[in-house]
């Protein structure tokens, strides 16, 4: 498989990328029930090996997917064809891998933003709760001129690196803190893909996101129809401008809903 | 500046759309606003159909310890045509309720798994779960359905640990809404219900206005296990806390049990070789 060189921050050489997804073995993993990157505090482990056993472990338990609303995005996702689509919780070496699954908020923004490129053209984008990175790497498609990744699990960070590389696109900010409350000067354009679906959290998330909006940013916000969206006050004063039909295997991964919106503040 | 590019996408939407049907489609909030149920799904925790039961010595009961436990198969089902109802946007919410202890909370969160939006456990210790009768469970259920403002209520047509196949009826009698119990198929048909039910002479098809009461059985769907990303997801659900006093129900039981017994093993049967023996056979055993 012939992969151009990009200029990344991802310290997986391209070359080895390519033989790891070739050697890659799907079946007969032993299910450990430790978290094999569990870090013992008496070593201190080099950042580098903890980014490339991620690396690693994200391209074993994963699969290159186009089976979603973006097919022009080659993403490492589960699927049904993974030990881990059946697992229970406890069986997966990640804790919570939301970056393993294109939630459908997540196809619907980057979808929009792919159809509708002026709105992020030359323009600074923050990829809030970005996962697998989808909604960022459809903005940095479209002309973006900045995008900022943005994610507090530090293994969805490694994924967002590794989809840029199968997509050829040059991933190169990435951030783990929180940034909720922060007053994102430094962006015009937010981009929040399926963060709505804890009531609590849905709560602070939306609040901050109409403050950052009355200061005359671009806020799109992609929802299937969660319940903590649809109950929520602020639901008032947003749009819907787009809903797409999600593919088959998308709304096996989340029961309930078989279509999603972008939504903004008018 | 921002009111342009709003406007410029909502021209390139509308002026992607050649019909007015496709119009409406693609600026949905033109849309009028559909009829959308609020539905109620009634769990129940029980024996894992598959363990081999065993009395208790003190023959009050069977032994629960340690044994492994799911949730009831029909209300499974149940579950599974809410989130079919909602998938198809005739509901446009499904909460998952159960009565019982700490452990019934796994209950509702295998059906938020398999797509209930929230749930709501009625806090009912071990000891006192054991007595608790479906009169009980339905005058929750129905308290439950008043206070939601639910315009359908599904359950499983009976638990498999006791069979009673009386919680439906009950609450729908205390609710005053019409039931449809033993469901095989659920049709929506404008502020009605269409359904088959599955009765001993074969099947009835019966309309029921809503707000309503079904029960379902076996046939109605085959529900859908819960997979790694709906677990992970139904873990940010809420599920609220109750107990009985808080909706005014009263579960001191009415009943007591006096004995639980296995049933009598199955006696070997004998051969007989020419049919004047057996009807000398069955003389003596005073059946004829």
């Amino acid at each position: 498989m012939k992969m151009n060189c990009l200029i990344s921050k991802c310290l997986l050489r391209p070359q080895t990328y390519s033989r790891l997804i070739a050697n890659r073995n799907v079946t007969n993993q032993p299910v450990s029930k430790v978290h094999p990157l569990s870090k013992n505090p008496l070593r201190t482990i080099h950042s580098e090996t903890i980014s490339k056993a991620y690396a690693d472990k994200i391209i074993q338990e994963t699969e290159l997917s186009r089976d979603h609303l973006t097919p022009e995005l080659n993403l490492h996702l589960i699927t049904q064809s993974c030990r881990l689509w059946k697992a229970q919780p406890e069986d997966s070496p990640f804790p919570e891998p939301f970056w393993a699954f294109y939630w459908p908020g997540g196809q619907a923004v980057a979808r929009y933003v792919l159809d509708s490129p002026y709105l992020v053209k030359g323009k600074r984008v923050l990829d809030f709760g970005c996962g697998c990175g989808a909604s960022g790497l459809a903005a940095l498609k479209s002309k973006a001129k900045m995008v900022m990744f943005n994610d507090i699990d530090e293994v969805s960070i490694e994924a967002v690196k590794l989809n840029g590389i199968s997509n050829k696109i040059n991933v190169s900010k990435t951030s783990t803190e929180n940034l909720i409350g922060s007053s994102c000067e430094e962006y015009d354009v937010l981009l929040v893909g399926d963060m709505l679906y804890d009531t609590d959290f849905a709560d602070e998330v939306l609040l901050w996101l109409d403050n950052i909006r009355k200061r005359d940013k671009l806020v799109l916000i992609g929802d299937p129809g969660r319940f903590a969206l649809a109950s929520h006050p602020l639901k008032a004063d947003l749009r819907c401008f787009a809903k797409y039909h999600l593919s088959k295997t998308t709304t096996l991964e989340n029961n309930g809903y078989s279509q999603a919106c972008v939504w903004s503040f008018l | 500046m921002k009111q342009s590019h709003l406007h410029a996408s909502w021209e390139s939407v509308a002026a992607g759309a050649s019909t007015e049907a496709d119009l409406r489609q693609a600026l949905p909030f033109l849309l009028p606003k559909k009829m959308s149920l609020k539905v109620l799904v009634g769990v129940k925790r029980v024996i894992d159909y598959a363990v081999k039961i065993r009395v208790r010595p003190d023959k009050l009961g069977v032994v629960t310890d340690g044994v492994k436990h799911s949730m009831n198969p029909f209300d499974e089902i149940a579950v599974e045509e809410a989130v079919r109802l909602k998938e198809k946007k005739i509901a446009k919410e499904v909460i998952a309720v159960s009565c019982g202890p700490a452990q019934a909370q796994e209950t509702i969160r295998t059906a938020l798994a398999m797509g209930a939006d929230r749930g709501i456990h009625v806090e009912v210790p071990a000891k006192e779960m054991e007595k608790l009768e479906p009169l009980h469970v339905s005058k929750i259920l129905a308290k439950l359905v008043e206070k939601e403002g639910g315009d359908l209520l599904i359950v499983g047509k009976q638990a498999i640990d006791d069979d009673t196949n009386a919680t439906a009826q009950m609450t729908a009698s205390l609710l005053n809404w019409p039931q449809a119990t033993f469901a095989s198929e659920i049709k929506k048909a404008d502020g009605e219900l269409d359904v088959t039910r599955e009765i001993d002479g074969g099947l009835e098809s019966i309309k029921v206005k809503l707000p309503a009461v079904v029960s379902a059985d076996l046939r109605l769907n085959e529900p859908r296990y819960a997979t790694l990303p709906n677990i992970m997801k139904a873990k940010k659900k809420k599920i609220q806390k109750l107990k009985p006093a808080d909706l005014s129900v009263d579960v001191t039981p009415h009943l007591e049990v006096v004995e639980v017994v296995d049933p009598p093993v199955r006696e070997a049967g004998i051969k007989v070789d020419d049919v004047d023996t057996l009807v000398a056979k069955l003389k003596e055993a005073g059946r004829i």
